[in-house]
C-alpha cells in the first residue's frame, strides 16, 4: 500500500474508525510509559521525532525524573516529572540509524528555551508594537470560534487562509481536513529550505515531485553541485552515514567527491577535488560533463528514456562541447573531459544538485541539466544511485508539488491582504523573505491574525492572539520522511514529557475550535484528541498486508510506540515509479543578476547556515556558541570574501563592511576566506532576528535585507542568490568571535610516524 | 583485566559536521558562555573541530580535524598540578578532581594540545535551561579547571552495570556521548588492551599519526589521516 | 590568647577585603547573556559564612513541609525500598511524589492535619517540596550511586542512622570524604578519586 493512500484511506475512513475505537477505549489501554514508572536516577529512553529540519529523522529521548518548577492552577510549585536530559538518534530508525546532527540535538533547548510563550497572549496595542497581554485559553479560543462562525455564516470562508512551515504526516492532514470542512482553501506552505525548483525538476525529470535519496554507501563517484548534503540540505544525517561508508566502508575501494561551487561549504570542504565553476552555470558544466560521456560512448549502465535517442542527438550538439562551455563555466576544457571520463569509468556515480545553483533565475535549468546528467550516468534507482524513498508521495506531493511558491504567489498577489482571518504554524516568511515583497506591511492590514507560535518572532509579533503550540517533545508527533532511506517509513512518536508551560497542542486546538463551531465542521473531524486521529488512521494501516499484526491493532501500536514508529524492513530501493516520461535536454537559460556589474561587482550569495537553518534555529544558545565549520563565528553574522579580493579593497578581518544592492544594506564585520571566488562573497542565513528570543534577538545581519525579488525562472520561487552587491568600510571594527584566529596551521601537528 | 580507554578519529571520514560538540556539551553540562566571554576564546567546549586551510582559490583544501583530550600517557598537565587535581587513573585516563583544584591553570599551560578550559564564570542557565541540565555529571563553578573526561560517567555506569550482571564489559559499551552522535562514524572509542576490539585495529593502521607526537606525550588517540583519491581502489 | 585573637582579626579582614575585591572585579552587567553575576568569596563559596559554615561542617536543618513520621511507617511494616524505589536501581534513591503518598492516604488517615497537607498539594497537581537532608555540597563535586552499595550489602542505616526511631529524618551521620574512604578501603572498593569525583 502506498503512503498516499494510506493516509488518504485513513482520512477518508477516519470517522468509522473512531467509531469502532469508542467502543473500546484503546487509548487508554496503551499508555506509553507512564509518569509513575520512573526510576528515581535511572533514565529510560523515550522515541520521538526531531522537527527542526525536513529530513525526518528518528530521536530518542533520554528521560529521568526531575523536579520542574510549574503553574497549575494558578498555584507556582514543583512538579515532580520526567524530564528531557539528552536527544540521541534512534538506533532502529532507518534514517539517521541511530545518529543526530548538532542541531537535532540542540532541539532540547527548544523545549527548555527561556522565552517560550508560555501561555495564550491577546495583542494590547497596536500591531507589531509587540504588546500582548495574557488571556486565557476558553477565552482565546472562543475569539477564534466567534471570527471563523461569523465569516462562515457570512459566506466568507474562502478569506481564511493558513500558512505552515514544512509540515507532513497527519498534523498536515488535520489542518487540510480543518480548512475543508469550513469551506476554506488549503493551506500553502512556507518553508525557505523547501527546494521547490527540484521538486519542479523532478516532476519534469521522473514526474516525482519528491526530493530525492543517493545510495552514497555504494557509489564510487559523486558530484555535488552546490548541494551542502552533509551539512545542512536534504537528509543530512543519512547523507553522512553513507558518505563515511562511502570513504571508509569498502577496504580498498574510496570513492571519489567532487563539489562544484563558489564558496567552499562545510561539504565542499570534503571533497577530492573542488571545481568552483562561475554562478549560475552549473547546470551548463553538467551538460558538458553529458556530452563528453555521450559523445565518447561512455556510458556504462544507461536508464532507458522514451527520447534516449533524440536527447542525445541534442547533447552531442557543439553547444555543450567542452570547448565551447569552457569561458561561461569558468572550467577548462580539458577538466571537463577528465572529470566526465573519470565519473563514467568509476560507477555507479551520483550527481547531485542543491542550494545555491537552485536559488539563481535559471535554478530549473540547473536542476534538469543535472537530472539529465544522472540518467546519462545510468545511476537512477540503480545501486550506488539517486532514487526516490518508496512511496515518498506524501500528502504535500499529492496535493501540491510547490507550496512555497504558492505562498511567494499569495504575497505577491495580494492574496494576504485580502484575508481575513490568518493562521500561522511554524513559519517565518517576514524574516526570510526579501523586505521588497513587504510581507509585515502586507499582513498588518489583515484583520484577524491567529499564530501558533511557540516563540515571539517577527512573523508572531504581528498577530492578534497567540496559541502557543507544545514544543515537539510535549507533542504526539507523525511523520513520513520524504528522503534518505530506501524503506517505506512511517514515525510516530507519543509525548516524551508533559508539557512545561501552559500550552495546548495545535492539532487538539484545531480540534477543539472545530467541535465548538459543531455541525459540519465538527462531524468532519469527529476526533476528541489528535491522538485519536492517529490511532483511528493508524488503525487502517495495521490492516494492510505488509504489516502482518498478527496480534491485534492494540500490541501493533504499543509496537509502534516502542520503537518510535513502524518501517518495512524487506522493502529495497525503488526506482522511481515513472523514469520513462518523455524528457528533452534542456536548453541552456543564461542566470539574471540584480544590479550592474560596474556599480555592484560582486555576486551575493547567502548561504544555509549549519547552525542555524534558515534562522529558525538562532533562538538556541548551545547552536549560538557552536563554531561554524568554516569561519568558526560564534555569536554573530559575517561576510566572507576571498583574501586577495580583501587587500585590493583594503579590508581586514573583523573590519565592518557594509554590504549594498539596489534593494538595501546592511552591516558585518567581514571575515577572510581563501576558498571562495575572487568576484563572490557570501553570507550565512539565520541572523539579525528583530526578535527571537534573548539569544538571537539583535544580534548580527540578516542577508535577506540585501536580497533583490527575483525569482525562479517558471517556478517562481525566490532566487536567493541572484543579487549582485558593492562593498564599502565603514572604518569601524565589527563584533566578531572566533574560534580560531588562523586560517592556515603554522607547523604541521600532525604527521605520519 | 583493567581496561584502557582509547579513540581512533577517522578524518577520512570527519565532515566537520559538530555533531560531537552539542553531543558534549549536553552530556557534560558545559555551558555557554556568550558573545562577550566567547570573543575572549573563554568558550568552554570539551571538543572543538580544527579547520585549517591549505592553498588558495582556485585550489584550495580544507582539513578537519576534532581536537580533545588527549589522554596521554605521559600527560604534561599531571606533574605540573599543585593540588593533585590533575593525576592519572587507575585506567590511565588524566583524571580531573574538580573539588581540588584551586584554579593554578598550571595544567592549561602545560597542555599542547589546548584541550582544557576554565571556568572563568559561575555558569548559567537562564531557567528553565537549567532542567536540561545531566544529573550524573557535576556543574563546575567559577575558578575551576575541566577537560574531556572521555565521558567517565558513562565508563562507570557501564562498569557499575557489568557487575550487576556479573559480566565483562562487551565491545561498544561504553560510547562517549561525541562517539554516539558522529554521523560519518568517524570516531570509534573502545578499550586498547583488547587487540581485537575496533579501536586498538585502528590505532595499528598505517594511516595513523598522534597529534605533536614528537613532544612524546604518548596521547591514547589516533588520528587516521584523510586519504586522497588518484584513481580506482586507491 | 591575645594572639590568637590577634590571628582571627587578620584573617576576617583579609577574608573581607578579598570578597570585596574579587566581587567589584568580577560583577557584570546583568543583561550579558554570559554568565556570572553573584559576589563571591572564593570559587567554591559565595560567601565567607558560606566558607566557614562548610568547614566546620555546619548546615542548616532542613525544616520539612510535612512531619512525615517514618517511625510510624517503618513500624507499620513498610520497608524503606517502597517509598525509596530507586535505591536498589540506580543512583538514586528518591523521595517519592505525593501520588504515592495518596494510593494509601486517599483511605487510610486521610483526617490528620498532615495528611490533608499532602491531599493538598496532590489535589493542586503540584509535589510536595521536601528538603534535602543528606546529599553533597556542590562543591564537592560528587557522584554517589546507592545501587551498587546496597547490592555490597551495606546496611542503609550505616549511612542515614536509625531511621526507625526517627520522624523527619535527621542527618545523624557525619558524611565526609573520610567516612567513605574508611568503608571502601576496608572493604576494598576502589579509592581512585574518578570513582567518585567527576
Amino acid at each position: 500500500m502506498e503512503r498516499r493512500d494510506f493516509l488518504k484511506f485513513g482520512v477518508l475512513t477516519g470517522a468509522t474508525a473512531t467509531l469502532t475505537a469508542c467502543e473500546k477505549p484503546v487509548q487508554q489501554l496503551v499508555r506509553f510509559v507512564p509518569e509513575e514508572d520512573f526510576v528515581p536516577g535511572v533514565a529510560t529512553w523515550k522515541p520521538s521525532l526531531c522537527t527542526l529540519c525536513p529530513a525526518g529523522c528518528g530521536v530518542t529521548v533520554r528521560i529521568m525524573d526531575g523536579e520542574a518548577e510549574v503553574v497549575r492552577n494558578g498555584q507556582r510549585g514543583i512538579l515532580k516529572m520526567g524530564l528531557a536530559k539528552k536527544l540521541e538518534g534512534n538506533a532502529r530508525h532507518p534514517v539517521n540509524r541511530g545518529k543526530l546532527c548538532a542541531r537535532g540535538q540542540a532541539g532540547l533547548q527548544v523545549t527548555y528555551h527561556p522565552d517560550r510563550v508560555s501561555g495564550p497572549l491577546k495583542r494590547s496595542s497596536s500591531r507589531g508594537s509587540g504588546d500582548f497581554q495574557e488571556i486565557g485559553w476558553p477565552e482565546a479560543l472562543s475569539e477564534v470560534v466567534t471570527k471563523l462562525a461569523e465569516l462562515r455564516s457570512q459566506q466568507q470562508a474562502d478569506s481564511i487562509r493558513f500558512v505552515t512551515g514544512e509540515m507532513r504526516g497527519h498534523r498536515r492532514e488535520l489542518i487540510n481536513q480543518f480548512l475543508a470542512s469550513l469551506g476554506a482553501p488549503a493551506a500553502v506552505q512556507f518553508a525557505p529550505l523547501d527546494e521547490p525548483v527540484l521538486r519542479r525538476a523532478n516532476v519534469l525529470a521522473f514526474g516525482r515531485a519528491a526530493m530525492p535519496s543517493f545510495d552514497l554507501e555504494r557509489a564510487n563517484y559523486v558530484i555535488s553541485f552546490g548541494a551542502d548534503f552533509l551539512g545542512t540540505w536534504n537528509s543530512p544525517v543519512a547523507q553522512s552515514i553513507g558518505y563515511g561508508e562511502m570513504r571508509r566502508g569498502r577496504p580498498g575501494n574510496r570513492g571519489k567527491f567532487v563539489q562544484v561551487e563558489q564558496r567552499m561549504s562545510q561539504t565542499g570542504a570534503n571533497a577530492d577535488e573542488w571545481v568552483p565553476s562561475s554562478p549560475g552555470s552549473e547546470g551548463l558544466l553538467a551538460l558538458g560533463l553529458a556530452h563528453v560521456i555521450v559523445k565518447e560512448g561512455l556510458r556504462s549502465n544507461p536508464t532507458e528514456i522514451n527520447s534516449s535517442r533524440e536527447v542525445e542527438e541534442k547533447l552531442k550538439d557543439e553547444t555543450y562541447s567542452p570547448t565551447q562551455i569552457a569561458t561561461r563555466t569558468g572550467i577548462s576544457a580539458n577538466r571537463i573531459e577528465r572529470l566526465a571520463r573519470e565519473m563514467a569509468a568509476h560507477p555507479p556515480s551520483i550527481a547531485v544538485i542543491g542550494g545555491t545553483p537552485l536559488a539563481q533565475t535559471n535554478g530549473l535549468f540547473n536542476a534538469l541539466a543535472v537530472n539529465l546528467l544522472n540518467m546519462v550516468l545510468g545511476s537512477i534507482g540503480s545501486p550506488g544511485g539517486m532514487f526516490f524513498a518508496p512511496g515518498a508521495s506524501t500528502v504535500k506531493e499529492a496535493s501540491s508539488a510547490n507550496q512555497s511558491v504558492d505562498f511567494v504567489a499569495q504575497v505577491l498577489s495580494g492574496g494576504l491582504e485580502n484575508a481575513e482571518v490568518l493562521f500561522l504554524d511554524n513559519t517565518n516568511p517576514v524574516f526570510a523573505m526579501p523586505p521588497s515583497w513587504q510581507v509585515s506591511q502586507k499582513m498588518k492590514r489583515t484583520p484577524f491574525i491567529v499564530s501558533f507560535g511557540r516563540f515571539m518572532d517577527e512573523t508572531s509579533v504581528l498577530a492578534d492572539l497567540i496559541l502557543p503550540d507544545h514544543s515537539p517533545l510535549e507533542s504526539w508527533l507523525d511523520d513520513v520522511p520524504e528522503s534518505g532511506t530506501s524503506e517505506a517509513v512511517f514515525t510516530l512518536a507519543a509525548p516524551a514529557m508533559r508539557p512545561l508551560h501552559n500550552t495546548r497542542a495545535m492539532p487538539d486546538v484545531l480540534l477543539e475550535i472545530a467541535h465548538s463551531l459543531g455541525g459540519s465542521v465538527s462531524e468532519a473531524l469527529p476526533w476528541k484528541t489528535f491522538e485519536e486521529m492517529l490511532q483511528a488512521s493508524y488503525r487502517e494501516l495495521a490492516r494492510a498486508e505488509r504489516c502482518h499484526p498478527t496480534d491485534g491493532f492494540e500490541k501493533f501500536w504499543g509496537r509502534m510506540l516502542e520503537q518510535g514508529g513502524w518501517w518495512d524492513g524487506q522493502c529495497q530501493i525503488h526506482s522511481p515509479e515513472s523514469p520513462a516520461l518523455e524528457f528533452q535536454a534542456p536548453e541552456f537559460v543564461p542566470p539574471r543578476f540584480d544590479g550592474s556589474e560596474q556599480e555592484f561587482p560582486f555576486y551575493f550569495q547567502p548561504y544555509v547556515a549549519e547552525a542555524f537553518l534558515d534562522g529558525s534555529l538562532a533562538h538556541l544558545p548551545w547552536m549560538q556558541e557552536l563554531p561554524d565549520a568554516l569561519s568558526t563565528v560564534m555569536w554573530g553574522s559575517w561576510l566572507e570574501l576571498n583574501p586577495k579580493t580583501a587587500e585590493k579593497l583594503q579590508i581586514q578581518q573583523g573590519d565592518l563592511i557594509q554590504v549594498r544592492s539596489r534593494h538595501g544594506s546592511l552591516e558585518t564585520p567581514a571575515v577572510l576566506n581563501p576558498a571562495i571566488a575572487f568576484d563572490v562573497v557570501a553570507m550565512p542565513m539565520g541572523q539579525g532576528h528583530a526578535q527571537f528570543g534573548r539569544y538571537a534577538a539583535q544580534r548580527g545581519a540578516n542577508p535577506m535585507s540585501v536580497v533583490a525579488p527575483l525569482q525562479v525562472e517558471q517556478v517562481g520561487s525566490l532566487a536567493w542568490a541572484a543579487t549582485r552587491v558593492s562593498l564599502s568600510r565603514t572604518g569601524r571594527k565589527g563584533r566578531l568571535s572566533l574560534a580560531s584566529g588562523a586560517l592556515y596551521e603554522q607547523e604541521k601537528e600532525l604527521e605520519l610516524r | 583485566m583493567s581496561h584502557c580507554w582509547g579513540m581512533a578519529v577517522d578524518l577520512d571520514r570527519c565532515t566537520g559536521c559538530g555533531a560531537c560538540v552539542i553531543a558534549c556539551q549536553a552530556e557534560n553540562n558545559v555551558p555557554t558562555v556568550g558573545e562577550e566571554a566567547a570573543q575572549k576564546s573563554r568558550t568552554m567546549h570539551w571538543i572543538r573541530i580544527e579547520r585549517y586551510y591549505e592553498g588558495e582559490f582556485p585550489n584550495p583544501r580544507v582539513r578537519f580535524r576534532p581536537v580533545l583530550c588527549q589522554q596521554c600517557d605521559n600527560a604534561p598537565c599531571e606533574p605540573v598540578c599543585p593540588t593533585y587535581a590533575s593525576y592519572h587513573t587507575s585506567e590511565g585516563l588524566n583524571g580531573q578532581v574538580y573539588n581540588r583544584c584551586i584554579g593554578t591553570r598550571y595544567c592549561a599551560n602545560a597542555c599542547p594540545y589546548t584541550v582544557r578550559t576554565f571556568n572563568f564564570f559561575n555558569p548559567v542557565w537562564d531557567k528553565p535551561l537549567h532542567l536540561q541540565l545531566n544529573p550524573e555529571v557535576s556543574v563546575r563553578q567559577i575558578g575551576v579547571m575541566e577537560k574531556c573526561t572521555f565521558c567517565i560517567q558513562r565508563i562507570k555506569a557501564s562498569e557499575i552495570q557489568a557487575k550487576a550482571e556479573n559480566r565483562a564489559l562487551r565491545e561498544g559499551e561504553p560510547v562517549p556521548a561525541c562517539v554516539q552522535s558522529c554521523p560519518p562514524k568517524a570516531l570509534v572509542f573502545g578499550d586498547l588492551n583488547d587487540p581485537d576490539s575496533e579501536v586498538s585495529r585502528l590505532a595499528r593502521s598505517p594511516r595513523g599519526a598522534k597529534l605533536l607526537s614528537e613532544l612524546g606525550t604518548q596521547p591514547k588517540i589516533t588520528y587516521l589521516q584523510r586519504d586522497s583519491w588518484d584513481g580506482p581502489n586507491s | 590568647m591575645l594572639q590568637h585573637r590577634l590571628g582571627a582579626l587578620a584573617f576576617s579582614l583579609v577574608s573581607v577585603a578579598t570578597f570585596l575585591l574579587c566581587s567589584c572585579a568580577r560583577s557584570r552587567s546583568a543583561n550579558d547573556s554570559s554568565p556570572g553575576s553573584e559576589p563571591f568569596f572564593t570559587p567554591a563559596h559565595p560567601t565567607v559564612a558560606n566558607a566557614v559554615k562548610e568547614f566546620l561542617g555546619w548546615r542548616a536543618t532542613p525544616i520539612q513541609p510535612i512531619a512525615f513520621p517514618h517511625n510510624k511507617h517503618i513500624a507499620n511494616g513498610i520497608a524503606c525500598m517502597v517509598c525509596h524505589t530507586g535505591v536498589s536501581k540506580g543512583p538514586v534513591a528518591g523521595i517519592p511524589s505525593d501520588k504515592l503518598c495518596m494510593r494509601c492516604h486517599e483511605f487510610l488517615a486521610s483526617d490528620r492535619a498532615e495528611v490533608k497537607k499532602v491531599a493538598g498539594y496532590f489535589n493542586s497537581g503540584l509535589d510536595v517540596p521536601w528538603q534535602r537532608v543528606y546529599g553533597f555540597s556542590p562543591s564537592a563535586h560528587v557522584k554517589f550511586n546507592h545501587a551498587p552499595h546496597i547490592r555490597a550489602g551495606v546496611d542503609c542505616s550505616r549511612c542515614h542512622g536509625d531511621v526507625t526511631n526517627m520522624t523527619v529524618a535527621v542527618r545523624a551521620v557525619q558524611i565526609n570524604m573520610g567516612f567513605c574512604l574508611g568503608c571502601h578501603r576496608a572493604q576494598q572498593a576502589s579509592t581512585d578519586c574518578v570513582t567518585c569525583h567527576f
